[in-house]
């Protein structure tokens, strides 16, 4: 893996609040076909991070580069245009629209004057859903009627519009039971599958553990360690905790 | 499925939509029942004269709602774009048409600046139109100088009160009318197919071959019966081939444009509209900016159907107006509602307001029962709500 132009790469990104430094100095390099975790305790800076990714942030200092090109991600449409979705805790969709319309939102498929190409979108969303082994009952069913998995399953499938190639998960697996985890845990493997480069940020060492391939921790807004998935629980959560 | 099935599917899958058809058709038997004159030609064309202005605004309106947002300023604005148009056409002497093009100008730039309020200032639309409800309201007392300006005449008056009749001929009743009628039910009828062909294609489950037919033949024959009866009265009004469009147009664009998708998406999740790539103030702004031009629609229907503009005009318009989409299923959070569900709350206060005119119910006594109608509407929607997530 090391060696070749990553996808995505962090160049000593900085973040300030005011006073509050919420990312100092953070390096981060993401390789195709690649499953990067970013764990860190509350407040370490993950959600940061992955808002600067996903062009909700603009760093204060630093470089973000796509294949070695320097980049500004100035929005979440430019961030779409470079090829970086996201999907966001808790906000990702929209309860009264269906699942088609989720999928494409904000990326609809234009006919003649503005209509929505709804056939093309549905078969579309149908063939995603499907790559992604993601079960549900019709892609015309509002997601208010859909579980919390269903739901997250179709925030990551909309991800894949548009032929990102990074993908930024922040929490996916938070607020959601045993069964609808191990389904969610499924979906990020096949991401890895189809290519992609994935960034997985997780309180959950186990989830993490189970699907990614290295495991970068944050502390207080600073890389604290690179692990590789095969490393000790405990040595993970000394990083996190700095007691080592 | 078979029929019994697919009834029971159409009522329960959207109780919230098919209630309100069945509660608007048992309103209509209910006063054709009590009062023989309510079916009656003449009557049917007043109900379409009376509250055309108000089904206009709710179309607006009805977006406005579903993206989350509420305009109370539109009954003042009726009164401004009446009084614009009638100093242009009345005051000036300037043919109709200038009074028409004044009023959509002002309309237009009464949607831009509360627009611009509510999109890049980022004042709720609640506070913004309530400000504009004043400031309207006290720009159509300065244009007018306090005083009643009429009569406009003309063609300008034959905007809301006049109809097409006579144009093919017919023997007590008129043929254009009926052509009109005929067409805008095959029109209906090709688009409904289509859909239920799509739906079969994308192997969706749909309706029985011939509950489908029976239901296309009841709308169609309902349909043909209204046209009928304004045949053999008046003839086509004008106003009704405006609603009419106006109502096709912006199913349309709710339904199948982006800007209709994007309007849904807002209502829905703002947070998650903006962070998937919907340009949420853009939203924003064009929702008013196109509420202003049809308020300066309905202000023209209303100051040609009154044959000129009084400073007091469009009070309250915009309280039947909101009253209209959320008695039509739209959601007091955003996100849901339909222009026909909106139509059809408009239609059943117009209705309930006409019969009870016909019964001669005291005015004090038919506000006690729309209020109570609004009322009961929403504690349905809610209820609904409640049970559906209770069985989830």
């Amino acid at each position: 893996m090391r060696g070749r132009t990553p996808l995505l790469a962090l160049r000593q990104v900085s973040k300030y609040f005011g006073a509050v430094e919420a990312l100092v100095d953070v390096d981060l390099e993401v390789h195709p076909y690649e499953v990067v975790a970013l764990v860190g305790d509350n407040g370490a800076g993950k959600s940061t991070l992955a808002q600067v990714v996903a062009g909700v942030l603009t760093p204060s200092s630093g470089q973000v580069e796509i294949d070695g090109e320097p980049v500004t991600i100035s929005s979440p449409s430019a961030a779409n245009q470079l090829g970086v979705a996201s999907v966001f805790q808790d906000l990702a969709v929209c309860e009264n629209l269906d699942v088609t319309a989720n999928v494409f939102l904000g990326q609809e498929l234009r006919g003649r004057g503005g209509l929505l190409r709804d056939g093309e979108m549905e078969t579309e969303t149908r063939t995603l859903l499907e790559h992604l082994t993601v079960r549900i009952p019709s892609v015309r069913t509002p997601l208010r009627n859909l579980s919390a998995g269903q739901r997250q399953a179709v925030a990551i499938a909309r991800t894949l519009i548009g032929q990102p190639r990074i993908v930024v998960l922040d929490e996916p697996t938070a607020a959601l039971s045993v069964a609808q985890t191990a389904e969610v845990l499924t979906h990020i493997q096949r991401l890895r599958e189809l290519g992609l480069g994935v960034i997985l940020i997780s309180h959950n060492l186990n989830d993490v553990r189970a699907v990614s391939d290295r495991i970068e921790v944050l502390r207080h807004g600073r890389n604290n360690g690179s692990f590789p998935a095969t490393a000790a629980h405990e040595e993970i959560l000394a990083a996190i905790t700095g007691a080592a | 499925m078979n029929a019994i099935d697919s009834v029971r599917d159409i009522l329960t899958r959207n109780m919230r939509q098919s209630g309100i058809v069945i509660a608007f058709l048992a309103i209509v038997v209910l006063f054709a029942a009590l009062n023989p004159n309510f079916l009656s030609p003449t009557n049917l064309t007043n109900i379409v004269l009376q509250y055309s202005y108000i089904l206009i605004l709710a179309i607006g309106m009805v977006m406005i709602i579903v993206a989350g947002q509420i305009d109370l300023s539109v009954g003042s604005v009726v009164a401004l774009t009446g009084a614009v148009s009638a100093v242009v056409v009345v005051r000036e002497g300037m043919p109709w048409y200038l009074g028409v093009l004044a009023a959509l100008v002002v309309g237009l730039l009464v949607g831009i600046w509360q627009g611009f309020w509510v999109a890049y200032v980022g004042i709720p639309g609640f506070i913004v139109t309530l400000a504009g409800m004043l400031l309207f309201r006290g720009l159509t007392f300065l244009v007018l100088d306090n005083k009643s300006l009429s009569p406009f005449g003309g063609t300008y008056y034959d905007i809301a009160n006049g109809f097409l009749n006579g144009l093919l001929g017919g023997y007590g009743f008129d043929v254009f009318t009926l052509v009109i009628f005929a067409i805008a039910v095959i029109g209906y009828a090709v688009s409904q197919w289509r859909t239920r062909q799509g739906k079969i294609a994308y192997q969706q489950t749909v309706e029985s071959m011939p509950l489908f037919v029976v239901k296309l033949v009841v709308i169609a024959a309902v349909v043909m019966w209204f046209g009928y009866q304004l045949s053999i009265s008046r003839g086509l009004p004008i106003v009704l081939i405006i609603l009419a469009v106006l109502i096709i147009a912006y199913t349309l664009i709710t339904q199948k444009s982006v800007f209709g998708r994007h309007v849904y998406a807002v209502g829905g999740n703002r947070h998650a509209a903006e962070l998937s790539g919907v340009k949420v103030r853009k939203v924003n702004f064009w929702i008013f900016v196109n509420m202003g031009v049809l308020a300066s629609v309905a202000g023209i229907v209303y100051s040609s159907r009154m044959n000129g503009a009084q400073p007091g005009a469009g009070n309250m318009f915009e309280l039947d107006a909101i009253a209209a989409c959320f008695i039509g299923g739209a959601s007091t959070t955003g996100g849901v509602g339909r222009v026909g569900g909106a139509m059809i709350g408009g239609l059943i206060m117009a209705v309930m307001s006409n019969g009870m005119q016909l019964m001669g119910v005291p005015q004090s006594m038919q506000q006690v029962v729309k209020g109570l109608v609004l009322l009961l509407a929403v504690a349905f929607d809610i209820y609904n709500k409640r049970r559906a997530s209770v069985l989830r």
